[in-house]
């Protein structure tokens, strides 16, 4: 599903975010990325959404090499990731529903339809009588599970998180990687950074340790505390 | 490179991604199409009518500046209907000398009326003229003073249309009059009609320059103001390009905002014009009367009234298209 070869990236300023990295995701996996804050994690996520290209080396989602994708191309790679931010980057003047909504009207789905799936997806994040509020009404909690609804409302392939959970407490952070977690089971790869190992540790799915921009490790911790 | 993005999902069993790539077909394309065009319509409503005031404030300025050319216009169009007027009239005034008596004066009418290049010959005894004299100069304790009337008759000889002529060219019928030796002096104001039309020439280049320089000045308060939206909705925007919108997609809604704008602002000059007819209208009313209401005055038809719609909400929509264009292809989501 994913596969990065030999990639380097480094930014105008000369700072140096990812070395040489090159890992393979299988479709259907869930994979969390760690390490220290500025260890490429971000860097990472944006060369899958096409946010950042590679200085060297290839990403291919899907047996696609994303550095053959032009600038055209790029919003149709996008509508295949569901995307879930730190700052949840919802939109402050619509409505729970119409931010939901919003990946399935790029779409072009008829309206029918998009009801029937935003509804489904709000359901799943708990938030389905909230459909009508402003989102600045709504917990940081519960407009991260709105951002949620949003990545999976158009079921794409493929989930990626950065630092979700970033502002959220213990109990709240789980709630949420278990959602991730049944996304993955109904089929999708999901990829998260984080740098809760703690949560990490409890999940009990592949993990990939960068640190400086290098891969140090990769592996899959046994299940704690199940 | 497409085909085997959409086909992907399928290859991989991923059950739920199935939605997703079908809506990527081709065949699906005309629907989304309708759709979105559907949602740009009614949230570009929704964005202009968030913010009344400075949408209030945008549309006025724009509309005054589309009812100047307007207004400049309607007058032009007004003085040329009067100038015609004029023109068909054709009258030329014959002043006979002093000593021409009445029964010399009409033998004098009879034989121009036969002419095959004269319509009308009216006589206007000296009498009928002092009297007309009296009623309208204003002079009418002065003329008591006066003995005798000192009028001559005058004929007022109106020549018979003649198309081959150029209208602004002097008839022969004047030369022939100016050297009979009953006729003292022949009125024709062609240098003058000449000069009329060649102001009402000017005056048509005048509206035309202007309604170019206003056009472009309400080109650039729309482009302004929707840079101004863009600028505002720079995270939105990039949220949106993140959730994989298109370029279209984004721009679409700013585009309607231009046209929405432009036409708002097609119906304030409508409302500026009439509101100005309104005004005028009593005065108006007097003036031609004086003119025994040969000239009727004539106001913003409809087929001009919907063609400054259409006009205005394609500059609003060309604005936004400019400005949007320019700024969604340097934005970059952050």
């Amino acid at each position: 599903m994913i596969r990065f070869d030999q990639v380097t990236k480094r930014y105008d300023s000369g700072y140096e975010a990812l070395h040489d990295l090159s890992f393979e995701i299988e479709a259907g996996e869930m994979v969390f990325v760690t390490g220290h804050s500025g260890a490429g994690k971000s860097t990472l996520l944006k060369l899958l959404a096409l946010i950042e290209r590679p200085t060297r080396g290839s990403v291919a989602l899907a047996g696609q090499n994303l550095n053959q994708t032009r600038r055209r191309g790029i919003p149709r790679v996008r509508r295949g990731i569901g995307m879930v931010f730190q700052d949840h980057r919802l939109l402050m003047d619509r409505s729970v529903f119409e931010n939901v909504a919003m990946p399935l009207l790029i779409a072009g789905l008829p309206r029918e339809e998009t009801a029937k799936r935003v509804r489904a997806a709000l359901d799943k994040v708990g938030l389905l009588e909230r459909e009508k509020a402003a989102p600045i009404t709504l917990s940081g909690g519960e407009q991260q599970r709105v951002g949620i609804a949003r990545a999976i409302v158009a079921k794409p392939p493929l989930l990626i998180a950065d630092e979700p959970t970033g502002n959220l407490d213990p109990k709240l952070s789980t709630e949420i990687m278990e959602l991730f977690a049944e996304f993955q089971q109904v089929g999708a790869t999901v990829l998260v950074a984080t740098h809760d190992l703690h949560l990490i540790r409890r999940m009990g799915k592949r993990v990939l340790v960068l640190d400086h921009g290098r891969l140090i490790d990769d592996f899959r911790p046994p299940v704690v505390g199940a | 490179m497409n085909t085997r993005k959409a086909t992907a999902p399928r290859v991989k069993p991923a059950p739920v991604a199935r939605g997703a790539s079908r809506s990527a077909k081709p065949r699906l394309n005309m629907r989304a199409w309708r759709e979105h065009h559907a949602y740009s319509f009614f949230s570009s409503l929704a964005r202009i009518g968030a913010r009344p005031w400075a949408t209030a404030l945008t549309v006025l300025v724009m509309g005054l500046a589309l009812a100047l050319p307007l207004l400049l216009f309607l007058l032009l169009q007004n003085v040329q209907g009067l100038s015609a007027g004029w023109q068909e009239a054709r009258e030329i005034t014959v002043f006979l000398k002093p000593e021409i008596e009445a029964t010399a004066a009409t033998q004098f009418a009879e034989s121009l009326r036969v002419r095959s290049d004269v319509a009308i010959v009216k006589i206007r005894t000296p009498d009928e003229g002092l009297a007309e004299f009296r009623s309208q100069s204003g002079f009418s304790d002065a003329l008591k003073v006066l003995q005798a009337n000192p009028l001559p008759t005058v004929l007022v000889v109106t020549a018979r249309e003649n198309p081959r002529e150029n209208i602004n060219a002097t008839p022969a019928l004047v030369e022939q009059l100016k050297s009979d030796a009953k006729v003292d002096l022949v009125q024709y104001d062609a240098a003058w009609r000449q000069r009329l039309g060649a102001i009402l020439a000017l005056g048509e280049r005048v509206v035309q320059v202007l309604a170019g320089l206003l056009a472009l000045g309400t080109l650039l308060v729309v482009g302004n103001t929707v840079r101004l939206d863009i600028q505002s909705r720079a995270a939105e925007i990039g949220t949106l390009q993140l959730l994989g919108a298109s370029k279209g997609f984004v721009r679409r809604p700013f585009l309607y905002i231009g046209l929405w704008y432009g036409l708002l602002s097609g119906f304030v000059a409508l409302l500026l014009v009439l509101a100005v007819q309104l005004a005028l209208g009593d005065a108006l009313a007097h003036l031609l009367s004086s003119y025994d209401n040969r000239f009727a005055f004539s106001a913003l038809g409809w087929i001009p009234a919907s063609l400054v719609l259409v006009v205005s909400a394609a500059l609003g929509w060309f604005g936004a298209w400019l400005v949007a264009s320019r700024h969604l292809a340097q934005g970059q989501p952050a």
